[in-house]
Parts: structure tokens; C-alpha cells; sequence
């Protein structure tokens, strides 16, 4: 076993498809999935934009700290944590919006209870992102190093391939990785502001697509240096073996068309992760459904792979977009789906659009031992790409070393 | 859990600060009141041209680094694998708020897709990583007020493995209106913090293994994450830090919230605030302050979250 081997020890997610990632992956698998709707939340100041929400008897701001403390007792139980092993974790939290969501709640519930009255200033409380982080620690008792990465999309991505890094330098023993990003009226308007919207459904990689859709989602993945126990049930071990987090300067909301970028990104994950492109069983791809994003990813997926591409799969047209909580709720979901023994089909896709030249899966296939790609882009430039084998133990407990 | 002390080693290449009076590397004084400053004429001065199409927060951002990269030697950057590592507190709330109360206060408003994605903290990152044309490992953290110290001990963690050689690493906060908003927003009270000015800044160090050139050395980054944990992180700090220097004179460094702020016998107390003001990232004005001012000496900043969680920097000059 390599000392500095890093374990996938637990995961949770709540994703509009259900309060569990397993309960998510099921509905997946299922094809138990419907395009966005008109949002329904109290505090959204319009209706009329599409979104992915979480279902949810209550306020905004109850709902929010219930997918958080959901996904988290989910990762915690999965992982078999103890108290202490929790205490003993290093915390990164990848968000944008942290809890900017009480300062929407409050605004728009004083609003709406004192209709005579001048509104309040929106964000007098609003401490910035780590806000959430500091919340999050002090209520799981976890007393390892904090950190909040505020990287737009690719917020959680980056901080899974951070922890990677620490753990592999042997500074921190174990890394609880959480992605939280509530739906937010600043984020609604904004992608609005952007044209960056499809208003009839997410599209990834299809050639009639239009635009994004927010999901929100709420995950946490535990990883672990050394040979921890396994991760499931089933008897599978999940190794991260390697990632790469990349930033560019040339355009703040694009990472270039052309597939250059994405290519040099991916490789270079590839390499870190020790594995060659003919090694990758699939492809969780980012696919977000807009021009740009799809057209940049799927040439660059087409440079690394040429024809032998695996399966493409994006989970942004059943999932919507979840921002910054992007990386971690769709690893976590993506390894429930392994656990249950299927890889699922992306949702929204009709039409090949032949700048990309691939079609990504559209039916559920069956889950091999081996190794699976994650891409993650954002604005600023971000890239993050990473790699995660699946194993299987025999009845031994020893693994299937061969990928 | 026993704090962990990792000796970077790392070189301190240059420092640099612009403070709420926006007058790079230098102390004048400005009032609460007359905040915020247009920092046009900085952007130029430091940057030689405006910048288009960003706010205050991106700017600077831009203007602290590059003052910052101003100090260093001609061609620091070059051939070498650079990490940017940019700390805030609040984020850009400088376009944010305008965003947002648009959406609120006006049904939906107009609200100015430029200054959304200028608003992702990020963003601002971005625009510093292409004036000094660093791409790679750029990373935004925000951990309130002690953002400053997360992102040195993340980037004391990636010179030491070796992704990158150099690291320019700052903090930076700006005012918003008004003074007791912002002040809430810090959540800073009287119980929780002295009784100082507000202010803003962006200050910034770039580090590396370059003895060459260097102004002085970062040991070490100490943080007690747990509120209340029963070492106490500031005693074993120093301990460790008087073991791995020579330099004959102690400088102390209290954090704004830190409500006694007296040193300990036989240190220099250098209260930096009242040259900077309260915002989250101010430890990184007093650090590249003390940088740049002192000689021969320890320099340690002790800082305090609302939380009670402590964290500890440990840099001598030379």
C-alpha cells in the first residue's frame, strides 16, 4: 500500500433529487428526473427564473442549514466517524454565497411583514464566506485547520484537490471537503444579467442549448491518507489519485474555445494522477449547457481522447448547477451511482452539436472497476480536474490492483 | 490537538501595503468619515493605467501586489512558478452591495452583469494574476479575520511542496458604507475588538526560497482552529520562534482583536492599526509594514478571532 495514498472515506449530498446522494442516485438511475421549475422559495424576489430547488416544507434559511447538516451526517454515517476522528479533521468549505442566504431570508420576510416600512439594508451581516465555515466547524466539533475557498464554480473542486495536496504532504491526517450553495437571489439575477440562462431547460452538449440552470445542493466528501476502512458496504474502495487545479488569466468567464486549455488541464490531471487517457472508464464532464463552456470542454475532451473518447456524462441537466458546490455535490452523487452499479445518462441532450463532434451518454451503463475523470470550470479562468479509481475488494478484503 | 509547527523557510522577497489613505508604502492619515476614497489616481500611479470596468475592491487588490512586486528586484517573477494567494474577509462587497440591493430595492432592478461577475471574489484574482502574468495556482480564501493567516499557511504548504516557487500572498478588505454597517459586517463590538478606526487595505509579501534577495524570513504560521483548546497557540508561538532566530530585537504585532494588546516583557509593541484601521485582512498591513521597518528583529503577529480561535505569525528581518 502507498503511504501516501488518498481514500474517499465517506460522502453525502442533498441535491434537488433527494436528501441523500444515495437517494439522488437512485432517482437518477431511475430517469426520476424533471427540468428545472419556476422557483417557489419565499425569499426569491422574482418567480419567474427556472431553478433546481430542493424540496422542502419551510423557510429558505431552515431548509439551507438542513441539506448542510444532512449532507454531513450522511458523510459522517457513510464513513463510520467517530467523535473524535471528526475533531480531528482539517475543514474546507468551497462556496461563493456562504450565508448570504439569511441576509436574503431576513430582508425579504421584514419586507414582507412590515409592507409600510422602509426596507432594511440587505447585507448588514453578512460576514463573507467563511462565515459558513466557522458555522460548520464549531457545530460538528471539528477542530483541525479551517479554510474557505471562494472560487466561484469550482469552489468545492479546488478545495477537494487542495486537501489531496495537504494530505499528501502529510500535514493533515483527514480532510472534510463541504460544497454549500443555497439558491440566492444574487446568483438568479446575476447569471440572468449574463444571458446566461436557458429559460426552457439545461442542454449540456446539445446542439440547441442555451444557457445554465442553478441547483442548488448542499455535500460533503471525507477524504483520508493511508489505507482507512472501506468505503461501502459493497466493498468497493475509492482512491483519489490525483488532480490539478489550474487558473488562467486570459478571459474572467470563458476557458477558451478552442480546447487548448481544458486538453493541457486534463493531461496534466491525468499525469498527476498517474494514468494514461486509455485508463479512464468515464467522464463526468462539467457540462454546464452554455455556447462556450460545452464547446471549450468537449473539444478539449476530444484532443485528449481522440476516438476513443468513454462515455461523456453531464449531471447539470438533472442536478442544475450548483456553483460552487458544484465539485462536491456531483462527486458525491456520481460515487453513489457507482455504488449502485450504474453510471447515469445525461439529462437535456437531443441534438449533436458538431463543433463539439460527441454525443454524452444518454442511458445508463454499467459501472466498471477503473478510473473516472471529473472537470470543473468556473469564472476567473478556474479549471480543476480530477481522478478517482474505483476498486474492488475480494472477499478477502484485498484489492483489485489492476485499473 | 497539538498545535503542529512546519518551519517553511521561505524567504521573505519583498512587502508592500496600500492603506485606506491609498498613498503606497507610507502612513497618512485619513478619516473614518471621509471613506471611500477614489483610488483612481493610485491605479494609475502604481499601475500606469486605469483599470476599466472594475471596482474598488479589484483595484485594489491590483494596486497593493503590484506595489508590492514594485519592491521586489527587477525580473522576480520571472522563469519561476508563481502562486497567488489572495485573502479577504468580505469579499468584494463593493460591487456586491450595489448588485444586490439593485435586485432587492428595485423588483428585480437592472442589475449590472459586469459588476456580478466582478462580485465572485475571485474575479479580483483573476485581474491581479493577468497584470502580473502569473497563471496556475491562484486561490481566493476567506476566512474572515484571520483569511490573512489561512492563505500564508496554505502558501507556506505549497512552496514547501514544491508546486510553486515563488508566492504572492496578501490580504485586502474595503470599506463600504456606512461606518456601523461595515462595522457589523466585521462584526466588530466593543467587546470583541479595541476601540479603533475602521479602515481598508491591501497588503501583500512575496515569498520564496531566494536568500539572495531577501528582506527577511517567514518561519512559521502557527493556528489554534478550536476556540477554547487548552494549549495555548500564542506561548508555544513564541517558544518556537526564539528557536529559530537570531536577531536581537522582539517586535509584537497585536491583531484588532486582541483586547489587551500589550507585549510581553522584553518586546516592542508596534500597534500598527491606527495606521491601517480595523478590516479583516489588517494583519497583513502590519506584517509588511513591520517587514519593511524593521531590522534585526523577531517579528511576531498574534491575532485573535471573534470566535476565539488564535493564530500566530513568526518572521524575522534581516
Amino acid at each position: 500500500m502507498n503511504e501516501a495514498a488518498v481514500y474517499i472515506r465517506g460522502w453525502g449530498a442533498v441535491s434537488t433529487l433527494g436528501w441523500s446522494a444515495g437517494d439522488s442516485a437512485r432517482r437518477l438511475l431511475a430517469g426520476d428526473v424533471r427540468s428545472a421549475g419556476l422557483c417557489s422559495s419565499s425569499h426569491l424576489v422574482k418567480s419567474e427564473f427556472k431553478a433546481f430547488e430542493v424540496p422542502f416544507d419551510g423557510d429558505p434559511l431552515s431548509k439551507s442549514l438542513a441539506m448542510l447538516d444532512r449532507s454531513m451526517t450522511e458523510a459522517f454515517e457513510r464513513g463510520g466517524l467517530s467523535p473524535e476522528e471528526i475533531a480531528d479533521s482539517c475543514l474546507l468549505v468551497g462556496t461563493t454565497g456562504g450565508l448570504f442566504i439569511r441576509n436574503e431570508y431576513e430582508f425579504t420576510e421584514f419586507v414582507r411583514q412590515n409592507p409600510d416600512k422602509e426596507s432594511p439594508p440587505i447585507s448588514c451581516r453578512n460576514r463573507g464566506p467563511g462565515e459558513a465555515t466557522e458555522f460548520i466547524a464549531e457545530k460538528y466539533g471539528i477542530a483541525g485547520m479551517t479554510f474557505t475557498l471562494s472560487m466561484a464554480c469550482v469552489s468545492s473542486a479546488h478545495a477537494l484537490v487542495v486537501a489531496l495536496g495537504l494530505l499528501r504532504q502529510g500535514v493533515i491526517r483527514r480532510a472534510i471537503i463541504v460544497g454549500f450553495e443555497p439558491l440566492l437571489n444574487m446568483t438568479l439575477h446575476g447569471f440572468a444579467s449574463l444571458l446566461l440562462y436557458d429559460a426552457e431547460r439545461c442542454r449540456p452538449f446539445c446542439n440547441t442549448r442555451m444557457g445554465m440552470q442553478i441547483g442548488e445542493g448542499s455535500a460533503c466528501i471525507i477524504l483520508e491518507a493511508g489505507a482507512g476502512p472501506l468505503a461501502s458496504s459493497a466493498g468497493s474502495r475509492y482512491e483519489f489519485l490525483g488532480g490539478y487545479l489550474y487558473n488562467d488569466n486570459t478571459s474572467l468567464t470563458s476557458a477558451g474555445t478552442d480546447g487548448e486549455m481544458v486538453k493541457a488541464v486534463v493531461e496534466e490531471a491525468l499525469g498527476r494522477a498517474c494514468v494514461t487517457a486509455q485508463d479512464i472508464v468515464a467522464v463526468k464532464a462539467h457540462g454546464t449547457g452554455t455556447r462556450d463552456n460545452d464547446l471549450s470542454e468537449g473539444r478539449g475532451l476530444k484532443k485528449v481522447f481522440g476516438e476513443s473518447l468513454p462515455p461523456v456524462i453531464s449531471l447539470k441537466g438533472a442536478l442544475g448547477h450548483g456553483l460552487g458546490a458544484a465539485g462536491a455535490v456531483e462527486t458525491a452523487v456520481w460515487l453513489s451511482c457507482l455504488e449502485e452499479g450504474s453510471l447515469p445518462a445525461s439529462f437535456g441532450f437531443s441534438e449533436p452539436d458538431p463543433d463539439i463532434g460527441f454525443a454524452p451518454s444518454t442511458v445508463n451503463l454499467p459501472v466498471r472497476n477503473g478510473c473516472y475523470l471529473f472537470n470543473f470550470f468556473g469564472f476567473g479562468a478556474t479549471c480543476t480536474s480530477y481522478v478517482i479509481a474505483k476498486r474492488q475488494a475480494d472477499s478477502f478484503g484485498r484489492l483489485w490492483t489492476s485499473l | 490537538m497539538k498545535t503542529q509547527i512546519h518551519p517553511v523557510s521561505a524567504s521573505v522577497i519583498a512587502a508592500g501595503w496600500v492603506g485606506p489613505s491609498l498613498t503606497p508604502n507610507e502612513e497618512a492619515p485619513w478619516a473614518e468619515a471621509d471613506l471611500p476614497f477614489n483610488c483612481d489616481d493610485l491605479v494609475q500611479r502604481v499601475l500606469g493605467q486605469p483599470m476599466r470596468r472594475a471596482g474598488r475592491f479589484i483595484k485594489m487588490v491590483c494596486a497593493g501586489a503590484m506595489t508590492c512586486l514594485q519592491a521586489a528586484p527587477p525580473g522576480a517573477l520571472q522563469n519561476r512558478k508563481t502562486g497567488i494567494f489572495l485573502a479577504t474577509g468580505l469579499g468584494n462587497g463593493d460591487e456586491i452591495l450595489p448588485f444586490v440591493t439593485q435586485v432587492f430595492k428595485h423588483d428585480g432592478g437592472f442589475p449590472s452583469p459586469n459588476q456580478f461577475a466582478n462580485s465572485v471574489s475571485n474575479a479580483a484574482a483573476f485581474f491581479l494574476a493577468r497584470q502580473c502574468d502569473v497563471r496556475g495556482v491562484i486561490l481566493t480564501l476567506s476566512d474572515e479575520e484571520l483569511s490573512f493567516e489561512s492563505a500564508l499557511w496554505l502558501a507556506q504548504s505549497y512552496l514547501r511542496s514544491g508546486e510553486i516557487d515563488l508566492a504572492l500572498v496578501g490580504g485586502c478588505d474595503v470599506y463600504t458604507p456606512t461606518v456601523e454597517e461595515y462595522r457589523e459586517r466585521m462584526y466588530v463590538h466593543p467587546d470583541n475588538a479595541r476601540a479603533l478606526p475602521i479602515g481598508e487595505g491591501s497588503s501583500w509579501l512575496l515569498l520564496g526560497a531566494d536568500p539572495a534577495r531577501r528582506i527577511g524570513e517567514l518561519h512559521f504560521v502557527l493556528m489554534q482552529p478550536k476556540a477554547g483548546a487548552s494549549e495555548d497557540v500564542l506561548a508555544a508561538g513564541l517558544a518556537a520562534a526564539e528557536k529559530v532566530t537570531s536577531a536581537n530585537r522582539r517586535v509584537w504585532l497585536p491583531g484588532f482583536r486582541l483586547l489587551h494588546p500589550e507585549a510581553p516583557a522584553g518586546w516592542d509593541c508596534r500597534d500598527y492599526l491606527p495606521c491601517c484601521g480595523i478590516h479583516p485582512t489588517a494583519a497583513a498591513f502590519g506584517l509588511a509594514r513591520a517587514l519593511r521597518a524593521e531590522r534585526d528583529a523577531l517579528v511576531i503577529h498574534a491575532g485573535v478571532s471573534s470566535a476565539g480561535k488564535k493564530a500566530l505569525i513568526a518572521a524575522s528581518t534581516i
